[in-house]
């Protein structure tokens, strides 16, 4: 459903994304795996259309992405938390969750959306009308992907889901998005973690540099000699 | 003594209320766009000009006029985005004030020099039926149509609040406020929200306008004194809370007023100065805004 073929990305002069191709097909975790400044999180925000592409293209349900503002991509269907926990600390967890439907697609199922949010994350409930600025960091993680699912997703994109995460939090969230993915969502997932994202994802991408060094079904990559030997401490 | 306290304690929470009218616009604008508009004192004089024309060709009532004037300012303020200050909401946050100063002078210099081109130099006062009205409370007089701009303040922070608080548009307001970024990915159309809040900050701006060119006066050179004491009202009061800028309006022209009576008329605006320092000093979040890391 999402396909990028060539995607080049450059900060100025500094180009720092070389011509990536990736895809996602309908119902699967597809990760894109990398060291700190690979241009993981460069990629995301470039697809987002908040940087501008240098050269190549990328489609989602076989609409050209390129050029389509931000908003209008949430409103085809395609949710991005970003790195930094997408909630909003200045508004209360159920505005947060009432502005996660504020596109014409979602707008008219929030209740039921939001009901089902409620259900799959009972501590927001508890904390309906607190600010989000003072949750804990499991709660935050919560209430993004919370809020992210009231806008009905059909691709959700996360950028570093496990950051400043604890492990017992972390193995939470990813529990969540096999859950999301179950469900029929799609999820394209950047991580550093290797081993964690690897028994989530049924594909992953290495990126390295810029540039895709290699990419596989979950089991093979593990099994890969250079893969384990560069990332994972086996 | 004590009558004379007096009625500058009222004189000054009326101009006060001037004052955070003014201010409320300028910190929509800054709080939601990032971008510091020095020109909103020259959007105000326009609005005066606008009700003080009306008055004058048409005999239009300068209140009446007033819902005209805030939609016609509304249009222009949206204009105004779309030709000058879209090109700064472009440029990284953290450079958006400097980008923002620099255009909005320019507007300053342009809309002063066209309002001596065709409005004249001279300074204009509408005079109604009720212009010299007043009320007699105790030994204080309280002139009715400068208690009538603080109460149009009172009801636009109200107004303001409710907004931010309680509508769909409201809340997108304040999430672009926070991070237009995580907005954007929200779905929000941040450019819609950007031209509608300057649009709503010019309009704002027109309002007090209208009321000045009542209770005070208008003319083309008035912009830059409004746009300072909004700014320090700004400041005093910290973005995030509506009716704290009504409050802090109050205070300034409450302390300026004081300031006249016991040290006199020539540190008015020395006490508005000092007030200013001393909160950036002390407090540069402001008395109801949040500290931001």
């Amino acid at each position: 459903m999402l396909e990028v073929d060539g995607l080049e990305v450059a900060y100025g002069d500094l180009q720092v994304v070389w011509g990536v191709s990736f895809k996602v097909s309908e119902s699967s975790i597809v990760a894109i795996l990398g060291p700190n400044g690979a241009g993981k999180t460069t990629t995301l925000l470039a697809l987002m259309g908040l940087l501008p592409v240098k050269a190549g293209s990328a489609s989602f349900k076989n609409n050209s992405l390129i050029g389509v503002p931000t908003h209008q991509m949430v409103n085809l269907g395609l949710v991005m938390i970003p790195e930094e926990r997408a909630a909003f600390s200045s508004l209360t967890v159920e505005e947060n969750l009432e502005l996660g439907a504020y596109t014409p697609r979602a707008r008219p199922r929030q209740r039921e959306t939001m009901a089902e949010v409620w259900e799959t994350f009972p501590r927001l409930a508890e904390r309906r009308s607190q600010k989000a600025g003072t949750l804990s960091g499991g709660e935050r993680q919560m209430l993004a992907i919370g809020k992210a699912l009231m806008a009905r997703p059909e691709l959700l994109i996360l950028d570093e889901p496990s950051l400043g995460l604890a492990p017992i939090v972390v193995e939470k969230s990813f529990n969540i998005i096999t859950e999301i993915r179950d469900r029929g969502v799609s999820v394209l997932m950047v991580e550093q973690h290797l081993e964690m994202a690897l028994q989530v994802a049924d594909h992953a991408y290495i990126l390295e540099m810029g540039s895709m060094v290699t990419d596989g079904t979950s089991s093979e990559l593990a099994a890969d000699p250079r893969v384990r030997e560069a990332y994972l401490s086996l | 003594m004590t009558q004379l306290i007096l009625q500058s304690v009222v004189s000054g929470l009326l101009v006060g209320g001037m004052y955070g009218l003014v201010a409320l616009g300028l910190a929509l604008a800054f709080g939601v766009l990032k971008v510091l508009n020095v020109a909103h004192g020259e959007l105000l004089m326009l609005g005066g000009y606008a009700s003080f024309f009306a008055f004058t060709f048409w005999g239009i009532d300068p209140f009446l006029s007033m819902p005209v004037v805030f939609i016609a300012m509304f249009a222009f303020g949206a204009i105004l985005y779309l030709t000058l200050f879209r090109y700064v909401t472009r440029t990284e946050i953290h450079t958006r004030i400097k980008n923002s100063l620099l255009i909005s002078f320019g507007l300053v210099l342009v809309l002063q020099s066209m309002a001596v081109r065709f409005f004249t130099a001279d300074e204009r006062t509408i005079s109604t039926a009720y212009s010299s009205d007043a009320f007699t409370i105790g030994l204080v007089r309280v002139p009715v149509v400068r208690l009538a701009g603080l109460a149009v303040a009172v009801i636009a922070a109200l107004f303001l609040e409710w907004l931010l608080s309680s509508t769909r548009f409201g809340r997108a307001l304040r999430a672009t406020s926070e991070d237009w970024t995580r907005a954007a990915l929200t779905g929000v159309d941040v450019k819609r929200v950007y031209l509608v809040a300057f649009a709503i900050s010019a309009a704002l701006a027109a309002v007090a306008g209208s009321l000045i060119s009542i209770g005070y006066s208008v003319s083309p050179n008035i912009g830059l004194g409004w746009t300072l004491k909004a700014l320090i009202v700004v400041v005093l009061a910290g973005l995030g809370s509506m009716r704290g800028i009504i409050v802090a309006g109050l205070f300034l022209g409450l302390m300026e007023s004081l300031a006249a009576v016991w040290l006199g008329g020539q540190y008015r605006e020395v006490a508005a100065l000092v007030l200013f320092l001393v909160v950036l000093s002390f407090r540069p979040q402001g008395f109801f805004g949040r500290a931001h890391a």
